[in-house]
């Protein structure tokens, strides 16, 4: 350690000291042109610390390693930005670039240009590629995966018959439900042909008469080269075609095939499958017990059902019938108390009283008339004789002054008319023309008509002149007319 | 009950399956009386039936083997051993 000065007051950066050190930048400055003088190159390792793009500058920090040595690995944001997949930790990768030194800190990187999957990173994506092909086919859909019966009798195990699987699954299931029956059917599970062999073998095992109710397809754990049979395309489609479900378990825990992703049911081993296509011996007792339980609890509440309703019935008929028979009693009672028939005699009773009193007032009523009316009848007979007989002395005295009368005016009239008409006719014969002439007088007509003048006559004319006794004819033969 | 099939020539699943059905009938209490007394009986032969199953049950294992026509075959297999099984 002498010749070191670790007081800090040697001369600083020269390039070349006394005893020809170098300065630390020339010696990082020498190593960097070592470096860049190197070509291009291509590294194969895995991905560690890998934590995504820097927030701030969108470069990658992180390293490769593989069994014995690590490097510091960068990408910058634009190589980054060309990537096909996103790294990961336990990545496989081809890294081409170039290292670099930074001086600052004088660690050495490796920048990579480009980078690729290798190995099992490259199967892997190539897995994830047909995976994502299948699932776009809707091979992965929920909706066809069929169901499994949750206990199924026959099953079909699909795997290696000399590995360590076939007994696990016949031992988990002899323990958990030996009533399932098993039927092996062996197949190559890894290896050379042992995609066409699984698959020759699933078609077996959906032939089988009567048909399992599902196929357990099972391999053990292994590497993901070993259990790459499992994400082999041919037998992905058979597995997602066959006509009996699928079951699988294959590998352990973390393994995801893609005959798991379009299996009907995945289940992580082969143990667990074989568990899950029935239920234990020990729940089926439970539910058993169970069922006994809901038995007898069933035929008790049918019995107390019953017997509850002929309870029922059995009150509803007595209160009805109670109620009728009330209603019944109560009807005779009122009619029992009804006076007819307590006192029958009564109503005659009553009857006969009001006819004798009927009969009293009629017979009263009947007397009293006849007192009254018979005097009053008599009183009027008498007075009726007695106005009979004044009536008629009364009238017969007046008829006859009206009779005496009568005979005197009759008289009276009739005598004085004919004294009048004695006197009359006297005066009348006193007064007729007859009489005149009896007297001497005539009377001279010229022709019919009485001459009361002479001047009527001409000599010559004719004259006729009556006389008491007759009539005298003659002719004219002088006219004197009297002087005066 | 419409057919009443032996219940020694049913399997455990059919068994079950009826024994489930009487039960809901029963417990719907839809039943005659007297009809629940006959699906109670049977019930109890069933219950029985399938216990003694659960009990004595043995697992049976075939394989699927190509004779000699080479067409596939069921031939009895080996059940699990249980020399690993727990003694309890």
């Amino acid at each position: 350690m002498s010749g070191w000065d670790l007081t800090g007051t040697s001369p600083a950066a020269r390039d070349e000291g006394a005893d020809g050190a170098l300065s630390v930048s020339r010696a990082v400055g020498i190593a960097s042109g070592a470096l860049d003088a190197l070509p291009e190159m291509t590294v194969l390792g895995e991905v560690t610390g890998f934590r995504g793009p820097n927030a701030r500058s969108g470069h990658c920090y992180f390293q490769v390693k593989d069994d014995s040595a690590a490097m510091d690995c960068a990408i910058w944001k634009f190589a980054y930005a060309k990537r096909s997949f996103d790294l990961r930790d336990g990545m496989q990768v081809n890294l081409k670039g170039r290292f670099n030194i930074y001086k600052p800190t004088g660690k050495m990187s490796f920048i990579a240009q480009s980078f690729s999957l290798a190995g099992e990173g490259l199967l892997r994506q190539q897995v994830a590629e047909l995976a994502e092909r299948l699932r776009r086919e809707g091979l992965m859909e929920p909706a066809r995966k069929r169901r499994i019966p949750l206990f199924c009798s026959r099953v079909a195990v699909v795997t290696s018959l000399s590995g360590a699987v076939i007994d696990d699954v016949k031992r988990t299931l002899r323990r958990r439900n030996p009533l399932v029956e098993l039927i092996c059917v062996g197949s190559k599970v890894q290896g050379e042909g042992a995609p066409a062999e699984l698959i020759e073998g699933l078609r077996r095992a959906a032939a089988i008469t009567p048909a399992p109710d599902c196929i357990l397809l099972a391999r053990g754990g292994g590497s993901f080269e070993d259990l790459m049979t499992f994400n082999d395309e041919g037998l992905a489609r058979a597995v997602a075609a066959s006509p009996v479900p699928v079951v699988t378990g294959i590998g352990h825990e973390p393994d995801t095939s893609i005959c798991d992703m379009v299996s009907d049911r995945r289940c992580s081993t082969p143990t667990a499958a074989a568990e899950s296509v029935a239920p234990a011996v020990t729940d089926l007792a439970d539910k058993l017990a169970e069922r006994e339980a809901r038995l007898m609890k069933s035929l008790t509440a049918s019995v107390k059902e019953g017997r509850a309703e002929l309870d029922g019935f059995g009150g509803r008929l007595n209160r009805s019938m109670g109620g009728v028979l009330e209603r019944a009693r109560a009807a005779v009672a009122s009619a029992a108390s009804h006076a007819v028939l307590t006192r029958p005699a009564a109503t005659l009773e009553r009857r006969a009283a009001e006819l004798n009193q009927t009969a009293e007032r009629l017979a009263g009523a009947g007397s009293r008339l006849r007192e009254r009316h018979g005097s009053a009848l008599a009183h009027q007979s008498e007075r009726l004789i007695a106005a009979g007989a004044g009536c008629m002395a009364a009238r017969g005295h007046g008829l006859a002054l009206l009779s005496s009368r009568l005979r005197a005016t009759a008289s009276g009239i009739t005598r004085h008319p004919a004294a009048e008409l004695a006197a009359s006719a006297a005066a009348l014969d006193a007064l007729s023309p007859l009489k005149v002439l009896g007297r001497g007088y005539s009377i001279a007509y010229s022709g019919d008509r009485v001459a009361t003048s002479a001047e009527v006559f001409a000599p010559g004319s004719e004259l006729r002149v009556r006389l008491a006794d007759g009539d005298v004819l003659g002719t004219v033969t002088a006219v004197q007319p009297a002087s005066r | 009950m419409a057919e009443n099939k032996k219940i020694e020539d049913m399997s455990y699943k059919e068994a079950s399956q009826e024994l489930e059905l009487i039960i809901r009938n029963l417990e719907s209490g839809d039943l005659e009386l007297e009809d629940s007394l006959a699906s109670y009986t049977r019930g109890v032969e069933l219950l029985k039936s399938l216990r003694e199953r659960l009990a004595t049950a043995e697992q049976k294992v075939s394989m699927l083997v190509k004779d000699v026509d080479g067409a596939d075959a069921l031939a009895a297999g080996e059940a699990a051993d249980t020399s690993d099984d727990l003694p309890f």
